[in-house]
């Protein structure tokens, strides 16, 4: 009873509900949407989505941002990509795609927890070098001819018609999630969002966790770029463009609070489905995929207003309700009141 | 008189819980801490007093590990703190509970209790349960810290800090958010810790709880400690001349007579409340006239400051009115307010009061900028300059200079620029909401002053305070709020600190007079 309870409060649940309500809803406009595999597909698409929304989840969780994520991203692949093309191994590949995504968030988690740069502007600066290295790295060219092994693998299934890729990303989405709520370092990433002095009283390690939280970012973008690279097949110079907003949207979509403290990556892992599913979905309700950015920015728009008037709306909801408890309901205790000055 | 010796200690390093010794720090060129050192023996309270800026919280920092000294020694018990951090302190059993409680807003009492501990939850549920049942204190454990009152924050606070099995426990002015029957059971709490041979700092600027719960006192001033010694060998004129820097005594003087005939009670009052009702509070009727100070007294939590913010503009009317010269003003948003003439000051004066980056100038004029005094359209620097120097100098701010940012003032210069920013739209009420919480002695007498010259200019003052002295000196007349009503009315001869105290706690009786026991 009081499981249900807490998940009927969990505020990942709305999201889940929202999903299937947007499944049907797609279905009910054009029925050949719902079979197995078209829903499959939607999963599919989103690990690359899953896998940086719940890296931004963690920088998110401590009350900060990193917009350099589909840069992140972006300057992995296309790293990994021609090594790849030029016949490196893969785990050589692999393992220096996530040094890069290590290497970057070291350099986030710097500039924001330990030089107090605001997150915002500092990962934009960060986000804009990555680009340019990436134009200077290849020219504007597109990195192709990658092995067809690394490209075939993407389409492997693991369960039913879910790729081995989406359900690494499922597994891994759990273990993250088991470890940031049922451990006691875990929890130090949203306490830390929460109230960073206050963590910082309790013995937490603020600065450390932010640095950590940024790292996990930066190691999670890249081994998106690594998934993006083999799913994609070739490196087009803009890889990774828009990402970012796309996963705060998922984040914020699957409850995750843009203050800090509040969520949890299961929620982002959602989030991620309904965002890579948006331009699919358009198709099968007759619209251009081209509306998929707009489409992203307006929901973003919209739960952000939202949540910050429901948020507003309960703070004051309880203020009062505190308030009102706490008169005295009797007339007589205030009874000599009425007397006048003179 | 005790020891006024600052540099030397009669105690041992190695037989006492906690050792400092000649700790110095500076912050630039300025040097808060000069040469300090403390001992805390087990079982013992030390009573830490000493006015703003004179480096107790600096010293407490240090201790935490929050800050690290420039030099000096920290010992914990006879063993030297080499490379001092939060989480070495809070490993070596040190544990402080600020004055602003930390608490994580979105976990619960439970969650915000037992984080950061190595013991395993169902242990730590069962610790906890035990702690509360000692101590006399429930909470719903589920509920979010964020729907706590402060009071109740503080509490958790304190529970926390029992949890940890602190042996050294710091608490930083635990009292300024409680009520009096939470006060009498932290006093209960500290005694049973004293007994199991905790040692406790504790910070306050409540002389009298120096002597209800310390077994010693050290009085800091400028960056050393002035005095220290038993309690026993205390007196509060002692201690109140250990913290008053040297040129206080013209000012004390200043302020001794009052003028209380002048108020004319016939007048048309200038603020009246009929059957007023909010949020917190209930059916209020007061009159305030020209010229009077009035007193509002009460405990945390009786909807005071929600019935002074409701007349601001800040949040709903439920009910009754508001006449302001006879106007009715109800509703009105607190632009409107202000403009028709009240003005208002938050008792916390960092989340409502200070604009803490700005300047002396830009604060102190900051509640006339839509007024026609500053020019038009462009601001003109010059008036804004002459009006908020002739505040620092009727009102003795210590500033280096009207450029001077606000927020690196201490905290009665910061108090007498946000009072100095309400009396410049030139109001006819201003109300002001515990005007010296958190101030030292020094500069409450300084603010006391400044608001007497203040009344002279003919404006009504209600005075929201819950120290009951500050009411007793101050006020024409006063009024006790009990649980969102109004409950009694004292004239000038009457306001005595008994029956204030009595008729806050709703235990006044008009049969048995004056003298009524609490």
């Amino acid at each position: 009873m009081k499981a249900l309870k807490k998940l009927l409060h969990a505020r990942e649940l709305s999201s889940v509900l929202f999903l299937i309500a947007l499944f049907l809803v797609v279905g009910l406009i054009n029925p050949s949407f719902l079979n197995s595999s078209n829903v499959s597909a939607c999963f599919n698409t989103s690990v690359v989505y899953t896998l940086v929304a719940v890296g931004m989840a963690f920088t998110l969780f401590i009350g900060e941002i990193d917009v350099s994520v589909g840069a992140n991203l972006g300057i992995v692949a296309t790293v990994v990509g021609s090594m790849l093309r030029d016949g490196a191994p893969v785990p050589t590949a692999i393992l220096v795609g996530i040094l890069i995504g290590a290497a970057i968030g070291l350099i986030n988690g710097w500039g924001v927890a330990i030089m107090h740069a605001p997150s915002l502007i500092y990962t934009l600066g960060v986000c804009g070098i990555l680009r340019g290295l990436m134009y200077l790295y290849t020219n504007g060219a597109w990195v192709e001819n990658l092995p067809k092994d690394f490209k075939d693998f993407s389409a492997v299934t693991a369960v039913g018609d879910l790729t081995v890729y989406y359900c690494a990303a499922v597994v891994l989405t759990i273990v993250i999630w088991i470890l940031t709520t049922k451990t006691r370092h875990g929890r130090y990433f949203i306490a830390v969002g929460d109230n960073a002095n206050g963590a910082q009283l309790v013995g937490i390690p603020a600065t450390r966790v932010k640095v950590i939280a940024y790292v996990i970012c930066g190691v999670l973008s890249a081994v998106a770029g690594i998934i993006f690279t083999s799913r994609i097949g070739f490196v087009t110079a803009d890889s990774g463009d828009g990402y970012e907003m796309k996963a705060i949207a998922a984040c914020v979509l699957g409850g995750i609070s843009l203050v800090g403290g509040v969520g949890s990556v299961i929620g982002a892992a959602v989030g991620a489905v309904i965002m890579a599913s948006i331009s699919y979905l358009l198709v099968f309700m007759g619209f251009s995929s081209n509306y998929d950015n707009a489409i992203t920015g307006i929901i973003l728009i919209v739960i952000v207003v939202v949540d910050a008037l429901i948020q507003h709306r309960s703070v004051v909801k309880n203020y009062h309700a505190r308030l009102l408890a706490r008169v005295s309901p009797d007339q007589a205790v205030a009874g000599a009141t009425e007397k006048g000055v003179e | 008189m005790a020891d006024t010796n600052e540099g030397v200690s009669s105690y041992e390093i190695k037989d006492a819980l906690l050792s400092v010794r000649n700790i110095c720090k500076a912050f630039g060129s300025n040097s808060v801490l000069k040469g300090v050192s403390l001992d805390l023996m087990p079982g013992e309270a030390i009573a830490l007093v000493g006015g703003n800026g004179a480096g107790k919280s600096t010293l407490m920092k240090i201790i935490m590990g929050i800050y690290t000294q420039d030099c000096g020694d920290i010992y914990i018990e006879g063993r030297k703190i080499e490379h001092n951090s939060t989480r070495e302190a809070l490993s070596n059993s040190t544990y402080m509970v600020p004055q602003e409680p930390m608490l994580f807003p979105n976990m619960t009492v439970r969650e915000n209790v037992e984080i950061g501990f190595a013991e395993k939850p169902s242990e730590l549920d069962h610790r906890l349960e035990q702690v509360m049942t000692e101590i006399g204190w429930h909470f719903d454990l589920e509920r979010k810290a964020s729907t706590l009152s402060i009071a109740e924050q503080g509490m958790v606070e304190i529970l926390r800090g029992i949890m940890r099995r602190s042996k050294v426990l710091i608490l930083d002015e635990p009292t300024s958010a409680l009520a009096f029957d939470e006060v009498k059971s932290l006093f209960k709490v500290i005694e049973s810790l004293k007994a199991k041979g905790i040692g406790i700092i504790y910070i306050t600027h409540r002389l009298t709880e120096v002597f209800d719960i310390a077994d010693r006192v050290s009085v800091m001033c400028d960056g050393i400690i002035a005095m220290q010694g038993k309690v026993s060998e205390f007196t509060r004129d002692d201690l109140i001349r250990g913290l008053l820097p040297p040129d206080t005594k013209k000012r004390e003087a200043k302020s001794a007579p009052r003028p209380v005939s002048e108020i004319d009670y016939n007048a048309q009052p200038v603020l009246e409340l009929q059957d007023f009702t909010g949020y917190g509070f209930s059916h209020v009727n007061l009159k305030i006239y020209p010229g009077e100070m009035v007193g509002l007294a009460g405990v945390v939590g009786a909807g005071r400051t929600e019935m002074a913010t409701t007349i601001f503009g800040r949040d709903k009317v439920l009910g009754g009115k508001v006449l302001l010269d006879g106007k009715d003003i109800t509703g009105e948003s607190t632009r409107q307010v202000i403009e028709e003439g009240i003005n208002y000051v938050s008792e916390d004066r960092f989340a409502n009061g200070i604009f803490r980056i700005r300047d002396v100038a830009e604060n102190t004029t900051a509640a006339i900028l839509n007024g026609k005094r500053l020019g038009s359209f462009f601001l003109n620097r010059a008036e804004e300059d002459k009006i908020s120097q002739s505040y620092v100098d009727n009102f003795h701010t210590k500033v280096t200079g009207l450029d001077q940012e606000v927020g690196s003032l201490s905290g009665g210069n910061q108090q007498k620029i946000i009072i100095a920013r309400a009396f410049a739209s030139e109001p006819r009420l201003v109300i002001l909401d515990e005007p010296t919480r958190g101030i030292d002695a020094a500069a409450r007498g300084d603010v006391y002053a400044v608001l007497q010259e203040l009344r002279k200019t003919g404006v009504s003052i209600l005075l929201i305070s819950s120290d009951m002295e500050e009411v007793v000196e101050l006020a024409d007349r006063a009024v006790t709020m009990f649980q969102g009503r109004i409950n009694h009315e004292f004239k000038k001869g009457e306001i005595t600190q008994d029956n204030l105290m009595a008729a806050s706690f709703g235990v006044y009786h008009e049969k048995a007079g004056v003298k009524v026991a609490s």
